[in-house]
């Protein structure tokens, strides 16, 4: 009997040692205790460590960018890192310019909170919310894109600006295992604060558009957080010159609503490229919205339009569309959203007018 | 071109870690392949030789009719006599599981072979993996690039001279 009371007294002993021990490796190699996080050498956060600095920050309501949910797949969710960060890891360089290297730029992702850190990010980045949505509509615009309406629900109502997007996080399903996030443009004028419109085009196998397409119901629950971005109208009397394909009709749209809601008298042309009729979309509201802004004009074009289409409008890819229309663009800005290959072909286009880089705007994260 | 057979080393490990599904991307780069990276490069190498042809060979003709097909911003336009290709991108951008800097654009490229009917799919990320590491992906992934089909659909002729890229190992 007294041997098994030693024998059960040792095993007891041996397993509380090594849980001290794991408590001691936790605290010095994770390094989990807490340390401060200096943000733009003002704000001074006190967090638990062991965790990726994004994850830190979110916690803090601070959110920075990342559409892959902190995989380092993304390389969206730089931040200057001045102190604290230790060495740049492989898993980061692809994401560096040599130039971000040197202003000490990381991805937020990767790097762990594991001493006191001093980082910087834009102040804008202050004013990003996350918000609790319940969908309120869902419509198919076009065979592939759907509009989604939001209602925000807590905090009740957002501030954006026409031209900035948002992340929308898709729970776990089929096809992921972990939350993951995708940014979309808002579609809807900024005035309307309350509700938020979203056009999603839908990418076979895409983790998100399929979530959205396929699963999403009126009356869901969808996390999203935002504002981001700079797109947006320039405050200059310039001609404005706008080119979108598919879902990049969304940024345009909300710029226009306000230029309407505004009574904005700017000249402002744009040119929408859709392959056939059954690919145009919002093209009605694009004719009301030239009723009431008397220089606005609006020019889709069809790359490949159907026999039954019966299309008497402009046809041939945007590109050569905006060069026949386009003489002298040089005086002009342009607004462009699209695949990044219509962006590329887009700016080779405004360039031979006369229109300078500076004057040609479109989404970072294009 | 590898000549003799290189022993997977640490270093394959951690890149083929980073082929493993959820890591770049969703399904990864290797399928159902069990094999070790080191033998799935040799496996490929040695095919291609078979067709008398270089990755080099094989990735320039792939950004040839890439670069042609691009002209169609996303539409199926016909390109050199009897190709249809069709180009189109999405936000974003990927690294490559090798160990260097720079990106891969979201570029997906349809070449159809308009007289034979047959079809090949592949990225700017595979046309990188070809023509700077060999790799044409794990069996039973996605984006596998088959040499044969490669050479077959996109008509690579071995008889042509090779353009001699450099081909880093």
């Amino acid at each position: 009997m007294t041997e098994l009371l030693i024998a059960v007294g040792v095993l007891c002993a041996i397993n509380t040692g090594l849980a001290v021990l794991l408590m001691i490796a936790e605290a010095t190699i994770n390094r989990t205790g807490t340390w401060r996080i200096t943000v733009n050498g003002t704000k001074e956060l006190t967090v638990t460590g062991g965790r990726s600095l994004l994850a830190v920050l979110k916690e803090q309501q601070i959110f920075i960018p990342s559409a892959c949910g902190g995989r380092g797949s993304c390389g969206l969710c730089k931040v200057a890192v001045l102190e604290g960060a230790g060495p740049l890891l492989p898993t980061e360089l692809p994401w560096l310019t040599p130039e971000e290297q040197k202003t000490q730029v990381r991805l937020a992702c990767q790097i762990k909170v594991r001493r006191d850190l001093s980082i910087r990010i834009p102040e804008e980045l202050f004013s990003v919310k996350q918000y609790r949505t319940q969908v309120a509509g869902l419509s198919d615009l076009t065979h592939d894109i759907k509009r989604v309406t939001l209602t925000l629900l807590d905090p009740p109502a957002i501030t954006f600006k026409a031209g900035q997007y948002i992340q929308l996080e898709v729970p776990p399903y089929a096809l992921t295992d972990e939350p993951v996030y995708r940014a979309y443009s808002v579609s809807s004028d900024p005035c309307e604060t309350g509700r938020i419109e979203l056009e999603i085009r839908y990418v076979p196998n895409g983790i998100c558009t399929t979530y959205v397409h396929r699963h999403l119901k009126v009356g869901d629950a969808v996390t999203i957080n935002g504002p981001y971005g700079t797109f947006g109208l320039q405050p200059t009397d310039r001609e404005i010159i706008c080119i979108a394909g598919g879902s990049g009709m969304a940024p345009i749209q909300s710029i226009l609503l306000e230029m309407a809601r505004t009574g904005n008298p700017r000249p402002c042309r744009y040119f929408f490229g859709a392959r056939a009729r059954r690919d145009l979309f919002q093209t009605e509201l694009m004719r009301q919205l030239e009723k009431s802004l008397p220089n606005f004009r609006y020019i889709p074009a069809l790359s490949a339009p159907d026999p039954e289409d019966n299309w008497e409008g402009e046809t041939g890819r945007i590109t050569e569309v905006v060069d026949r229309q386009v003489q002298d663009a040089s005086q002009a800005e342009a607004y462009l959203c699209g695949s990044p290959l219509m962006i590329d072909a887009c700016i080779q286009v405004l360039r031979a007018k006369g229109m300078p880089d500076g004057n040609i705007f479109y989404d970072k994260f294009a | 071109m590898r000549e003799t057979r290189v022993k997977q080393s640490l270093s394959d490990d951690r890149i083929q870690d980073r082929m493993r599904p959820g890591v770049i991307t969703r399904d990864g780069m290797l399928g159902e392949d069990r094999r070790k990276l080191r033998d799935i490069l040799d496996a490929d190498d040695a095919a291609v030789r078979r067709l008398g042809l270089t990755h080099a060979r094989i990735a320039a003709r792939m950004r040839e009719l890439r670069d042609a097909g691009a002209r169609g911003l996303g539409e199926p336009i016909q390109v050199l006599g009897h190709f249809e290709v069709r180009v189109d991108s999405v936000r974003g951008r990927l690294p490559c599981p090798f160990p260097h800097p720079g990106l891969c654009r979201k570029e997906f490229v349809e070449v159809r072979n308009l007289r034979s009917g047959e079809q090949v799919m592949f990225t700017e990320l595979n046309t990188h993996l070809i023509e700077a590491h060999g790799f044409y992906e794990g069996a039973g992934s996605p984006f596998r690039q088959d040499p044969e089909a490669l050479a077959r659909v996109l008509e690579l002729d071995p008889d042509i001279p090779d353009p001699g890229r450099a081909i880093p190992s």
